[in-house]
């Protein structure tokens, strides 16, 4: 076996230190073939699991996973948005996305890759250009973490919502703004509280039509976040896309 | 109690099967992905002992293993609709998500956890075979060959890190050996386990 299967059988044999294991999951999501000696591995060792014994969790288990479900408002589809968007865009929105899915992966139908979506609220209730959602995707390879942000103008409130998200472990995802009006570089606007669950954050800052130009990012960083004050693990940039073509 | 993952794994293979059958799974799932919450009750309530198996096993202390547990359950949701039936089947899937989780954690908190503690809780005692059909459990029969193909402690090795989540630390300190040569050793085990499932399979 060369490096690479090694690393990615102890990988899955989980042996590897935290560093290395964290590397590893970083490096999956950029590296196919990482992914797939992964993947054969995976299925190789995964009949082992039969093995395990069943063992009934605590009654009220089920209760708090529900209780986390209803804090986050993570509905996927539901209506949970809050505010002047509305619930048939949202789904419109989710429709799309999936249809991007499909097609960036083609035959494979693998998951998706990285999506911010931003869906404008209706600050110029005149302007049909700001009611029509924008979406950017933002696409490196087969599977990245996904998430739906959602930002409503009028309050300047901005919800990412964790669609297809995956949690590294010692890592924390930050989200970063572009805009020319800013100057160069790109201007942190924080972490995300979870790769799981929502985070709610206030753009105080950000006049509405600033926003509604500006890309936005994601990147992965140390916990506590991004220690150069610009993004230094890996960020996926996107172009922003008119939802109604 | 499971005191001795190596004991309990051979009384596999046995017992009642607890988690529905996979198309059952497969049609949960795809609700679940609708953000059909009653589905995803059901879910829960179908694969729940075996996924907490799974994660209490690597992380051995319970209060953990619920927190880890909720976050897998909360992963399963938001990434139900990634699933797909050719690659895996469900609980396969949900196992993984379970697994990775857990190992991330216990990892993360090494050296806090002492990798070779003994799991707090009793299981439930019977010994199941969870996927409930027979291709499963010929799955099973055919990698543990390949597994008995390696010998002794380098065997229990692999499935001490893989079941009960050891590191190459933990498996140096159980059995008495340097870490280079845990590494050294799980690596040719590995190889061969590879080896022997490809002349298996063929």
């Amino acid at each position: 076996m060369n490096e690479l299967e090694r690393l990615a059988a102890e990988y899955v044999l989980g042996t590897l230190d935290s560093d290395t294991r964290q590397q590893i999951s970083l490096r999956r999501l950029d590296e196919p073939d990482l992914e797939a000696l992964i993947s054969d591995w995976e299925a190789r060792l995964s009949p082992l699991l039969d093995e395990v014994e069943e063992v009934t969790p605590k009654a009220d288990l089920w209760s708090r996973i529900e209780q986390r479900l209803n804090d986050s408002g993570a509905t996927r589809t539901t209506a949970s948005i809050q505010g002047p968007i509305a619930t048939d865009e949202l789904g419109q929105l989710r429709q799309q996305l999936s249809r991007w899915r499909a097609a960036a992966v083609g035959g494979f139908g693998i998951a998706a890759g990285l999506l911010v979506a931003l869906l404008l609220g209706n600050p110029l209730a005149h302007d049909a250009m700001v009611k029509t959602p924008h979406v950017a995707v933002f696409q490196s390879n087969d599977e990245q973490p996904a998430f739906l942000m959602t930002v409503d103008l009028d309050t300047r409130q901005l919800k990412i919502e964790p669609v297809k998200a995956q949690g590294v472990s010692g890592k924390t995802y930050q989200l970063w703004i572009k805009s020319d009006r800013l100057g160069p570089g790109v201007h942190s606007l924080g972490l995300l509280e979870s790769a799981d669950l929502p985070t709610r954050k206030k753009l105080q800052d950000y006049d509405p039509e600033l926003l509604r130009s500006a890309t936005f990012g994601i990147s992965l960083e140390p916990e506590g976040g991004s220690p150069t004050g610009q993004p230094t693990g890996p960020a996926i940039h996107g172009t922003l896309y008119d939802t109604s073509i | 109690m499971i005191s001795s993952s190596v004991n309990a794994a051979q009384s596999a293979g046995s017992g009642k099967h607890s988690v529905p059958d996979t198309g059952r799974l497969v049609e949960l799932l795809a609700q679940v992905a609708e953000a059909d919450r009653a589905a995803f009750h059901l879910l829960y309530q179908a694969t729940s002992r075996k996924l907490y198996g799974v994660v209490l096993r690597i992380m051995k202390r319970q209060s953990l293993a619920e927190e880890v547990l909720q976050e897998v359950y909360l992963r399963i949701w938001n990434r139900a609709d990634s699933f797909e039936a050719s690659k895996a089947s469900p609980i396969t899937w949900m196992m993984t998500i379970a697994r990775n989780r857990a190992l991330d954690e216990v990892r993360r908190r090494t050296p806090e956890l002492d990798d070779n503690s003994e799991i707090e809780m009793i299981a439930d005692g019977s010994a199941s075979s969870p996927h409930g059909r027979a291709e499963v459990s010929q799955a099973l029969g055919r990698l543990q060959t390949c597994i008995d193909g390696v010998g002794g402690q380098q065997a229990q090795m692999v499935k001490l890190a893989y079941l009960d989540g050891l590191s190459r630390e933990a498996l140096a300190t159980r059995f008495s050996q340097p870490v280079g040569t845990v590494k050294v050793w799980l690596h040719r085990s590995l190889k061969q386990i590879r080896a022997c499932m490809a002349e298996v399979l063929s």
